[in-house]
């Protein structure tokens, strides 16, 4: 039996008629086209399909679309403004952390997250923050340049 | 001409980094149309066995079922990666009358969801008879075995289950060993590894009424694909059209032609309406193709000072149910040995052989990580025995700048030498290396070792489509358009190409639009599988550029009444050297020459292809023809940690020096670079498929452990540049994203041995295996 509930994605609401089983990732994807958030495995391993739930990262393949409910989620689509990059987006774009493409919106909110809570991390806290993030092409070199890169920067900003 | 290049060189970010980092990229998986229906596969559980019956009528009668396929359903071409003569194709595109392998496609469903789809499949009957099955490749090989296929007819030993043989030789190779001082004999061996790309294989074919038949699918290269859907489905190639998708990684797991992409496409063409078929994780580690592993047994003789002088080979492939890229890899596991080193005398004889596992397919690197592996061991552990260090026995034997190969090939701009020496350096090898061994036990239980390891590698060659070719389009507004038939797979195919574009016509990057890997509108491209993009695709575009650039100084010259050498093109104009202000821009140039040139818009055209002058593609059997007209040299050094209590080894630090030619963006190359080292500390570490009488134990990522963040090896790479890029003119640079797996491989095995002594036959290297070496475990 299909359930009526409220998602609020990337600072909009809107009201779904859902299946029980069905995954958030699905409803992101199939009933409102946010195809940014990708499905590696389907399983929770890979964490290509990271969004973020109250400001935490969580595996969108897991979690089922009733069990967010009038929660705050946001996609790779709410990230950045407009045709402006976030500090993260940009330094992936610039470092080369970006190869094949399909772990990046994961890699992204999850580094979003972690430079939201720690501004200055250390390398074993951007190793913790993307130990989920499985990523193929780089060996994930560029990827944590990349987070120093915007960690500087945001600081910088802040000065 | 000046020759101040802006562009190539430089370290200029992506080009679909911002689509990439915004998900604004689509992916096959990511295409829904209108319409569209579910297709999924039913697989084979057993591993060999007859198809007595197939019953499909319940399934039939399930509500949403739009179509189901079976062999019945087919033309009965058969397909493979290799189709000629000597090897015709063996594969049917669903399985008839009997099956070789679990997993591999009986039947399809084509229905209005998912779950349908599903449920039909349940209930699709199918009565087998099992027949006896053979896993592993000797047993398979011996006299009596289980028959996959009929061995090889052209293979007269009393062997079965050959696919086909690889022979090859020169020299004398028993005088070569009578010359020797010393030989020795060693076997090595390869074990299974899935690619990992991370986007599943999937496939959206959309079939028209009026005979056409759309794809997206993931892929490595459309043309490739178009050619083998259009000779299975019975189809023109010009009636099939592959578009261009985003691709989520391939590293070879996407070249062949698979059962999801035929079945999206006949069962397309059965309801009229597009099919979308996803491969789920587990069906791609269970029923999909991995990597090629390989025996190796290798005998080697040389002279006291470590000059070699005989090496003998003889190489069996896991080739699986089908013949696949088996026979491939069998001939390019020769040629990743010609190409490092000069032996005089020479016998090489490679096996491709089928037993009832999946089918296997090239995998980064096909065939050279394990060659190098096998090569650069026992090449230390002869460098040992007649105490040389293991530098000086490389720099003694490596080939040098202009030497031809056996097969004809020439090297030309050969940087090993250098290579080997800046890796050295800068690792401070010599200092380092043998330390480990003379250790105090009061260091605790940690080991530090460093190795060395060497790749010489192919930079495209001719196998369908053979050759690249591209137009250049210049726009009213004097922007650019460049149609390339290039698929980007993440290696940076189309940020290269516009470079080399921005370069030959002075352009920013932004001004150049690329239209891409469509095959009914981009001209032909070798593929991202052969590693020619940079050589092949790049020498097209760059001469399709000096087309638009010379048309656009000819009428520049004619209007400014300036010859032609006074000419210098900047900022989207064409000046007058030395006089700023005499000078048109590209707009009215086009404008122009549409008025003066019988309304050409200055459109370029470039073609290129490796090893022109040759007809065809080098014997597979015998090894007889040119194979590359340019190679990539490499040593990499490898610094690991040991731990002699558990037998954990990690990869801390990897030092790639590299002859590429010149890097075209240094930033791509260190991508590249990176990637094949965390690859390599997968294979030599983390990764294997296991698998038990046909099935796959350990079909997720929890289970076949891929690198995380945690694994990371600090990655550094020194450019050795032989080739320089003079605009309008040829080039030859090389290959960066496969030969690198290799040399690391073996520089890991090298420096494990270098920690603590335990010399690894066989990948991957577990704790047991080194505690086993140590003697702590038995």
């Amino acid at each position: 039996m299909k359930q009526i509930i409220e998602l609020s994605v990337n600072g909009e609401s809107s009201e779904f008629a859902v299946e029980p089983q069905e995954t958030l990732l699905e409803a992101l994807r199939d009933r409102m086209g946010l195809t940014g958030t990708k499905e590696g495995c389907g399983t929770g391993e890979c964490g290509s399909c990271t969004v973020l739930i109250g400001g935490k990262p969580i595996l969108s393949c897991l979690t089922l679309a009733v069990e967010c409910h009038k929660r705050d989620i946001v996609t790779i689509e709410g990230i950045g403004d407009g045709n402006d990059l976030s500090p993260v987006q940009q330094a992936f774009v610039d470092c080369g952390a970006i190869q094949c493409g399909f772990c990046t919106s994961g890699m992204v909110l999850s580094s979003e997250v972690l430079l939201k809570e720690n501004p200055n991390p250390q390398e074993k806290d951007i190793y913790k923050a993307l130990e989920g993030n499985l990523c193929r092409c780089t060996g994930y070199n560029k990827i944590i340049e990349a987070v120093h890169k915007a960690s500087e920067q945001m600081v910088t900003e802040q000065e | 001409m000046e020759n101040k290049l802006d562009y190539v060189g430089q370290r200029i970010p992506r080009k679909d980094g911002p689509v990439k980092v915004t998900g604004r990229a689509k992916y096959t998986v990511d295409v829904q149309l209108p319409g569209m229906l579910v297709g999924r596969i039913l697989r084979s559980p057993h591993p060999h066995a007859k198809i007595l019956n197939i019953d499909v009528s319940r399934a039939e009668r399930l509500k949403g079922v739009k179509a189901i396929i079976t062999s019945d359903d087919t033309i009965g071409v058969k397909h493979a990666f290799v189709d000629t003569p000597r090897y015709p194709a063996d594969e049917p595109p669903i399985a008839k009358d009997r099956v070789l392998f679990v997993g591999e496609a009986v039947a399809a469903v084509a229905a209005t969801d998912a779950d349908v789809a599903e449920e039909a499949l349940s209930l699709i009957k199918v009565d087998y008879e099992p027949l006896p099955a053979v896993f592993d490749v000797e047993e398979a090989m011996q006299p009596g075995a289980p028959e996959v296929h009929t061995s090889h007819p052209k293979v007269k030993e009393p062997l079965s289950n050959i696919a086909g043989k690889t022979e090859s030789g020169w020299g004398d190779i028993k005088t070569g060993f009578a010359q020797a001082d010393y030989v020795r004999e060693d076997r090595f061996e390869s074990h299974l590894r899935t690619h990992g790309y991370l986007e599943p294989q999937a496939t959206v074919a959309s079939y028209e009424p009026g005979g056409k038949l759309n794809v997206l699918t993931s892929s490595q290269g459309p043309f490739f694909k178009r050619a083998k859907l259009a000779q299975t489905l019975g189809l023109p190639f010009s009636r099939v059209r592959v578009h261009k998708a985003y691709v989520g990684g391939g590293f070879g797991g996407k070249i062949d032609l698979f059962y999801h992409e035929f079945c999206a496409a006949l069962l397309s063409m059965k309801t009229g309406r597009p099919v979308k078929i996803e491969a789920s994780r587990e069906e791609i580690f269970t029923a999909y193709r991995h990597g090629e592993p390989l025996i190796i047994e290798i005998k080697t003789g040389v002279k006291n000072d470590g000059t070699l002088v005989a090496q003998q080979f003889r190489v069996i492939n896991k080739s699986g149910a089908y013949r696949g890229t088996g026979v491939v890899v069998i001939f390019l596991a020769w040629g990743f040995i010609i190409g490092a080193y000069r032996v005089p005398n020479f016998k090489y004889e490679g096996y491709a052989v089928y037993t009832n596992n999946p089918p296997r397919t090239a995998q980064r690197g096909h065939g050279c990580p394990q060659m190098r592996f096998a090569v650069e061991s026992q090449l230390d552990m002869i460098a040992e025995k007649l105490g040389i260090d293991p530098l000086e026995i490389r720099l003694k034997n490596a080939r040098q700048a202009g030497e031809i190969l056996p097969n004809g090939d020439n090297v030309y701009n050969c940087g090993l030498t250098e290579c080997i020496e800046k890796a050295a350096e800068h690792t401070e090898f010599k200092k380092k290396y043998g330390q480990a061994r003379s250790a105090s036990p009061s260091m605790g239980s940690i080991r530090h070792g460093i190795g060395i390891g060497v790749s010489a590698y192919i930079t495209g060659s001719l196998i369908y489509p053979n050759s690249s070719s591209t137009v250049i389009k210049m726009n009213d507004d004097g922007t650019v358009t460049l149609l390339t038939g290039a698929l980007d797979i993440g290696q940076g195919a189309e940020t290269i190409l516009c470079q080399i574009v921005a370069e030959e016509l002075k352009l920013p990057m932004e001004d150049i639009e690329v239209i891409a890997a469509d095959t009914e509108t981009t001209p032909v491209d070798i593929g991202s599988w052969i590693s020619g993009n940079a050589f092949v695709t790049g020498n097209a575009v760059r001469v399709a550029g000096t087309e638009v650039r010379e048309k656009l100084l000819s009428i520049a010259a004619e209007e400014l009444e300036a010859s032609l050498e006074d000419l210098v093109l900047k900022d989207k104009c064409v000046y007058v050297a030395g006089s700023p202000s005499h000078k048109l821009t590209y707009q009215q140039l086009v404008s122009l020459s549409i008025q003066k040139r019988d309304g050409d818009p200055i459109i370029g055209e470039g073609h290129w292809r490796t090893v022109r002058g040759e007809p065809y593609h080098p014997s597979l059997a015998t090894t007889k023809g040119r194979w590359s007209d340019s190679y990539a040299f490499g040593a990499q050094v490898a610094e690991v940690e040991v731990d002699i209590e558990t037998g954990q080894a990690r990869l801390i630090r990897a030092v790639t020096a590299h002859d590429c030619g010149f890097p075209i963006n240094p930033t791509l190359v260190e991508g590249q670079m990176d990637g094949q080292v965390s690859m390599a500390l997968g294979h030599a570490f983390m990764e294997e498929v296991l698998m038990k009488e046909g099935r796959t134990l350990n079909p997720s990522w929890l289970d076949y452990r891929m690198p995380t963040i945690h694994n990371t090896a600090k990655s550094e790479v020194i450019d050795v540049i032989t080739e320089r890029y003079e605009i309008g003119r040829p080039y030859r640079t090389k290959e960066v994203g496969e030969g690198y797996v290799s040399g690391i491989l073996a520089a890991i095995a090298n420096a494990v041995y270098d920690a603590v002594g335990v010399r690894l036959y066989t990948t991957p290297f577990t704790p047991e295996k080194i505690l086993q070496g140590l003697g702590k475990l038995k």
